[in-house]
């Protein structure tokens, strides 16, 4: 019952959140304005001003929702509070794919750009568990460290390109640091059905996402199948982290910070972390993308520069309160 | 394989071995030719008989320019900072124990950096210098408060560096953004570090900072040995442990800072050089000169690739370092992880 409420309350607070987003901006609105401008009465420069904040608001929760649920899945397989497909790389190897297509052959149309950032994804994950062996093992830091590696090799490879075919990737700059400035509505034909696809996998191996948490003997015992479950697992929190990056570039900590938040009000279920993932990681990524678009008016900033500063001070408290043992 | 002792007075006493040296001189020539190299070829490069013509003070004045004001700095700035970086991820390892406790992993470089960025967007003049070292200070102590217990356990230490660096790149992407709007090149220069239009005055800066750490250095140097033998042998053998730590980690933060300073938050130099040092001279210990000789020469070499390589010509030569570094670092993680330390 208290979840309930609470889910309710955050529900209501996205939706609050997302009304919000459409009156701020480098350019404050007044309320009247947007009602004008939706029920297109309104003068048309104020009315194309909103207009682009619709696409940038409705994207915006879906990306969100995509990186939280896929960060609440890699921590519930690694069976570790720091798990995250930025921290892991797989944000990264999804822009290096997709760069490398559109180094390769020119402009790419939207359902190219999600094919090359989904194997991009699913080759990071694939190159980061291989260099960082098994996870339950040997905790997550070789995991860690190997999406560092990733990430720095895979970063100085996207700015070479960029800087090295400056014409090609003119458009292509969010590719080093997630932004959702410029996003259209059209781009969520392509990635509905990996996100789509994904939620539905990851909401259905909550209860045994529960048990793999029990530790692996205790989940077999129980009759769980946890390889099933981790596979499961590993290819939901690919697609969503692909689909994310497919549409925003590479954004981090909100795969972080998010979950950690949803665990510490919901407790350690996860039929009830993933949903309300869904719903928190909509909620911070729309606010994280207001405080982008007000905080150096009249300009804008990366929506990933801010998630990274809010972010990554979760990191940092996890650190110390004891989430890296050894 | 016999240790000679290098002394000066009394209490100044560096031991070294003769394979040591002789890889030393090697690496020293190897810096030099690479140097030479950097100012001969392409298409400002100055010919052998420039050189001569500068010698004997009689070169034209753009041989001049090429030398005091286009390839000159950079090449020693490319050295210079480069044997910073080297001693800095030198003196790191050996006082926290810990392979991969070096400046960059330790969000370190990327805390000067943002220092830097930052200091430009004060409306009084700072200078770069004192930027970078707040900036370092204040990353390493963001780094200490969050693992509650200092530097020596790799794992918290490499994930706080981790969250450390996140938040240093994206302070200095937020001053970028603000102020010069989105010009990539820009950006990626401030983000990675470049060598391009260095002066002379950053030469100078990187010159006294070496000058100045190079007596502590070798005054450090004696009791970093010691302490090879562990915490409690050294407090049983009269030197003092966590006061050498203190001091060590100190300079190795203000040679890291000036550093970036003049050259940016240049990636893994620091990380590779101690461990490349010891893997050529084949000798434990402190190695701070062989990381020196190792940092310098691995940066003219990037620096190098980047004039002249046509695939990478004109890249920011952090893009280089990050790129060889970022591999290493997984050579580093296959090998010296996986043998069980932790």
């Amino acid at each position: 019952m208290r979840r309930a409420i609470i889910l309710a309350a955050l529900v209501l607070a996205l939706a609050v959140t997302c009304l919000t987003s459409l009156f701020l901006g480098s350019r404050p609105n007044g309320i009247s304005d947007v009602v004008a401008a939706l029920s297109s009465t309104g003068d048309a420069y104020l009315t194309s001003v909103v207009d682009s904040r619709i696409p940038r608001t409705v994207m915006g929760a879906i990306v969100g929702a995509g990186l939280a649920v896929s960060g609440t899945l890699i921590q519930g397989i690694t069976r570790n509070p720091l798990g995250e497909p930025g921290i892991l790389g797989i944000g990264v190897g999804a822009s290096a794919a997709v760069v490398t297509g559109t180094a390769l052959l020119g402009a790419l149309g939207a359902t190219s750009t999600m094919f090359f950032a989904l194997i991009g994804a699913v080759l990071a994950v694939l190159v980061v568990l291989a260099l960082g062996g098994r996870s339950s093992a040997r905790g997550i830091v070789p995991l860690i460290l190997a999406g560092a590696v990733i990430s720095a090799v895979l970063y100085a490879y996207i700015n070479a390109m960029v800087l090295l075919k400056p014409t090609v990737f003119d458009s292509y700059r969010y590719w080093m640091v997630g932004s959702l400035a410029g996003v259209e509505l059209a781009q969520l034909s392509q990635v509905a059905v990996p996100l789509v696809l994904g939620i539905v996998l990851a909401l259905g191996i909550g209860q045994g996402l529960n048990a793999l948490a029990l530790g692996d003997e205790t989940a077999i015992s129980l009759g769980f199948r946890i390889g099933q479950t981790r596979l499961i697992g590993i290819i939901a929190a690919a697609l969503l982290a692909a689909a994310a990056t497919a549409i925003a570039g590479p954004i981090s900590f909100i795969g972080l910070a998010v979950p950690h938040i949803i665990r510490a009000m919901f407790g350690d279920d996860f039929r009830w972390r993933i949903p309300a993932a869904v719903v928190g990681g909509a909620l911070a990524l729309v606010a994280a993308d207001i405080l982008a678009r007000v905080l150096i008016r009249p300009q804008e900033l990366m929506v990933g520069i801010v998630t990274a500063f809010i972010g990554a001070p979760f990191l940092l408290a996890a650190v110390r309160r004891g989430a890296v043992m050894k | 394989m016999t240790v000679k002792m290098f002394r000066v007075g009394e209490r100044i006493a560096l031991g070294y071995r003769r394979r040591s040296v002789l890889i030393w001189l090697v690496m020293t020539a190897a810096i030099l030719s690479l140097a030479a190299a950097t100012l001969m070829l392409g298409k400002l490069g100055l010919s052998p008989a420039d050189f001569v013509d500068i010698l004997s003070g009689e070169a034209s004045t753009a041989t001049e320019f090429v030398l005091q004001r286009v390839r000159g700095p950079r090449v020693l700035i490319a050295i210079m900072a480069g044997a910073a970086f080297g001693l800095s991820g030198a003196l790191f390892q050996n006082v926290t124990r810990n392979p991969l406790g070096s400046p960059d992993v330790l969000g370190l470089a990327a805390g000067a950096g943002a220092g830097v960025a930052a200091a430009s967007l004060l409306p009084w003049a700072i200078p770069t210098a004192v930027g970078a070292l707040a900036g370092a200070g204040i990353a390493i102590g963001l780094v200490i408060v969050s693992t509650g217990s200092g530097l020596s356990s790799t794992s918290k230490v490499i994930i706080s560096g981790i969250a450390v660096a996140a938040i240093a790149t994206a302070v200095t992407q937020f001053v970028v953004t603000a102020t010069l709007r989105d010009e990539a090149s820009r950006l990626t220069a401030y983000l990675v570090g470049s060598l391009n239009s260095r002066d002379i005055g950053q030469v100078g800066l990187i010159a006294a900072t070496l000058v100045l750490a190079f007596p502590v250095i070798l005054w450090l140097s004696p009791r970093l040995e010691l302490m090879e033998l562990g915490d409690e042998l050294t407090t049983s053998l009269g030197g003092k442990a966590a006061a050498t730590r203190t001091q060590a980690i100190l300079v190795s933060v203000v040679l890291a800072a000036m550093a970036v300073a003049v050259a940016g938050p240049i990636a893994f130099v620091a990380l590779m050089s101690p461990h490349a040092a010891r893997m050529l001279t084949r000798t434990s210990g402190p190695n701070l000169v062989g990381s020196a000789l190792t940092g310098a020469l691995l940066m003219v070499l990037a620096d190098l690739a980047v004039q002249q390589l046509p695939l990478v010509e004109d890249l920011p030569v952090g893009i280089i370092t990050a790129g060889f570094g970022g591999v290493f670092l997984g050579y580093l993680l296959l090998t010296e992880f996986r043998k069980g330390q932790s």
